[in-house]
């Protein structure tokens, strides 16, 4: 997609980017290094770091609100090890998802509630352990006075305050 | 010697051989194994850290909490575990422990100071256990042999922050897979990432699979290896069973087997493979029987 000059401008862009995590994005000097060995090179529509940092400077809001390539980033963290600038690349695709987040909350992954659900992305306690004479899982996934410590202390995270309904809590 | 092993999610839920072959692999050397009462997920890249950087170091923090009541390191296999376990550790020591400690891990009764550390399971072997030990407890040996090695990205980036090896050389892996007697070659695609972790083969699956590909053919063109071996969870995962996707798919014709390196380890050491190696799409069966016909 081509970058639409005209398109409405947020000067606030890139400051709200900067307070999520992006603070080196001013370093960035546009040389494509973070572009040259990234895995997704061959996507369809490829993730640029590059790129997304020009359209957070040009406050293009829009467009980035639309953009999901920050979430098919592989965290190789290659561009991060390899940024001449220390902009640290793999830091503002974290920071532009969070970005994401905070302005439409379709944006926050569902795995999320998975883990103030039960501690993990998935059920962790597989059948076959008893097969291969595996000990007990002692996560909290079986842990249940560990797992209610465990939400509690999610519960004060912003992300869950703010989202609790998706996290299953009523509010007062 | 004792290290509190790390589980994360995808290796108890899904491969559980490969948790047992570590277990077992470890005790074999004289390692005590001890579990992390309460531990949660680490958490992952495309979880809290991709919404709310303070919740991932609370949950980051929280994992830490348990290991340092024990009074023991981590010791982890799963890339990703290990990657954001230590960005979480270098993020708190570097000025936000005060603050996890005290809007979150205080009003549960828990605390982190610092303390207790992460090792991924590769450093563990190769720079607290070292080769020489490792040998000496193997009944079986992988000679005769030709294994390519996949490193994981996350034990070697961001060099500043976590690792242990060379960044853009990495010999430990492979250094460890000699000294279960085989031999290690080098390709042209030997350093290449294997494109399955976060969200690629999930948001562009083709692209995923042929950067895969890319990886596959060079190292089948150039050495024709007789398995890979990797040591972390989704490396393992991803690069079994996309082969065999893209076997169905047609996108390739051969066949490569693919290892965790504790599971070569423990199977070395006469343990059962169909207790530590049990799980996989690929076959992996003529290799078990050849390192079987190897004893030592
Ligand atoms: S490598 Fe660094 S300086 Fe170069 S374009 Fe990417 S972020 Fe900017
Ligand atoms: S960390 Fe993400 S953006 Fe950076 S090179 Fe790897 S996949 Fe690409």
């Amino acid at each position: 997609m081509p970058i639409n000059l005209k398109e409405e401008r947020d000067p606030e862009l890139v400051k709200q980017i900067v307070e999520v995590g992006g603070e080196d994005l001013l370093k960035c000097y546009q040389c494509g290094t973070c572009i040259a060995d990234c895995p997704t090179g061959i996507a369809d529509e490829p993730l640029s770091v590059k790129r997304l940092i020009h359209i957070a400077k040009l406050g293009l809001a829009e467009v980035l609100i639309e953009d999901e390539s920050p979430w098919m980033c592989v965290t190789c963290t290659g561009c991060e090890e390899r940024c001449p600038r220390d902009a640290r690349p793999f830091e503002i695709v974290l920071a532009i998802r969070r970005w994401q987040c905070l302005e439409d909350e379709t944006y926050i992954p569902q795995t999320l509630t998975e883990i103030y659900e039960r501690g993990h992305t998935q059920n962790v306690v597989n059948p076959m352990r008893e097969e291969l004479d595996l000990p007990e899982i002692k996560t909290v996934a079986t842990r249940e006075d560990l797992l209610e410590k465990f939400r509690q202390l999610l519960r004060e995270t912003r992300v869950v305050k703010e989202h609790g309904y998706m996290f299953g809590i009523m509010e007062g | 010697m004792k290290v509190g092993l790390f589980l994360g999610c995808n290796m108890p839920a899904l491969r559980p051989d490969n948790e047992k072959a570590i277990r077992v692999s470890l005790e074999s050397l004289g390692v005590e194994v001890v579990d992390l009462e309460g531990a949660a997920c680490c958490p992952a890249y495309g979880t809290f850290w991709s919404a709310d950087e303070e919740a991932a170091l609370a949950v980051g923090a929280w994992n830490y909490s348990i290991a340092e009541k024990m009074g023991v390191d981590m010791v982890v296999q799963c890339g990703s575990c290990y990657s954001t376990l230590k960005m979480s550790r270098h993020k708190l020591i570097n000025g936000k422990l005060q603050e996890i400690n005290e809007k979150f891990l205080s009003k549960v009764g828990a605390k982190y100071e610092g303390k207790s550390d992460t090792k991924h399971i590769t450093d563990f072997l190769y720079n607290t256990i070292g080769v020489d030990k490792i040998k000496s407890s193997l009944k079986y040996s992988m000679k005769g042999l030709k294994a390519v090695v996949q490193v994981p990205c996350h034990t070697i980036r961001p060099s500043k922050i976590l690792g242990f090896d060379d960044p853009e050389n990495p010999q430990v892996l492979k250094e460890l897979t000699r000294a279960l007697g085989a031999e290690v070659p080098t390709f042209t695609r030997d350093k290449q990432c294997c494109g399955g972790a976060g969200g690629y083969a999930r948001n562009n699956r083709r692209a995923a699979l042929e950067f895969l590909k890319l990886k596959l053919d060079s190292m089948k063109e150039e050495v024709d290896p007789d398995c890979i071996v990797v040591s972390c969870i989704t490396c393992l995962m991803w690069m079994d069973e996309a082969q065999e996707e893209m076997r169905k798919l047609g996108m390739i014709d051969y066949s490569i087997p693919v290892f965790d390196y504790n599971q070569l380890l423990a199977i070395c050491q006469g343990h059962d493979p169909q207790k530590v190696a049990r799980i996989a799409a690929t076959p992996r069966d003529e290799v078990i029987v050849k390192i079987l016909e190897n004893k030592i």
